[in-house]
């Protein structure tokens, strides 16, 4: 199970470096990790808008395009979390 | 992020065209200019695209960008009028090598792939959306 989740952050987390993650890495870094990518691509989102108002950017495209890929991201992430509290719930409501 | 790649391959899509019709509109603009800072008529300017590979690992798309803006060699339109300053001892101006109608077309073919870069870059995010439902319902 968590193999499988940590498979699906190692997607959120090859945005930057390729960094290969060994299974021995705990999950609670990864998902940091995958969680400090997702900052990073809002940040770069917000840069772009900020830079677009100060004239730095003559082309809109890009602080649109940077806006959908934080969407994107965001969306991933939340995705990941709603897959990782419905397991968690579902081992909660197992009969002892 | 492969997604990503494929998003960033149309925006550099976008930033040519944008370039290029940048570019077209100072043909349009110049097209009666008679004099530069070289001396001579304005020169049509064309932008030069070419390939370049983006992304890193196995993975690798092609992406545009532009090299250069090189000007067009084909000679001055030359156009009789004696009452020009610029005209020649026989009375003939030299004219921009630039023809609007040529630049109006381009425009359009510009502003085409412009939009046909936004559809593949709506494409590619629908494709992650639709990806993001998997095991929803």
């Amino acid at each position: 199970m968590i193999e499988k989740i940590s498979n699906v952050n190692q997607n959120v987390s090859s945005l930057g470096q390729g960094s290969q993650k060994k299974s021995e890495v705990d999950f609670a870094s990864i998902l940091k990790d995958a969680l400090d990518k997702v900052n990073q691509v809002q940040k770069s989102a917000e840069q772009a808008s900020a830079d677009f108002a100060l004239g730095k950017i003559s082309n809109i495209h890009e602080v649109i395009i940077e806006a959908e890929k934080a969407t994107i991201a965001l969306r991933l992430t939340n995705e990941v979390r709603n897959r990782i509290v419905q397991a968690y719930q579902e081992i909660m409501r197992m009969q002892l | 992020m492969n997604e990503f790649l494929t998003l960033n391959v149309s925006a550099s899509g976008m930033t040519a065209q944008r370039l290029r019709i940048d570019v077209i509109s100072s043909n349009i603009a110049n097209s009666e200019s008679t004099r530069t800072e070289q001396g001579t008529p304005y020169r049509r300017r064309v932008p030069i695209f070419s390939e370049y590979l983006m992304g890193m690992g196995r993975v690798k798309s092609s992406g545009v960008k532009v090299t250069r803006i090189e000007e067009d060699p084909s000679p001055f339109r030359l156009v009789y009028d004696p009452t020009h300053p610029d005209a020649n001892e026989d009375g003939y101006v030299s004219m921009p090598n630039v023809n609007v109608l040529r630049e109006m077309v381009d425009l359009i073919s510009a502003q085409r792939s412009y939009d046909a870069n936004v559809a593949a870059f709506n494409v590619t995010k629908a494709m992650i959306s639709s990806a993001l439902q998997i095991g929803r319902g």
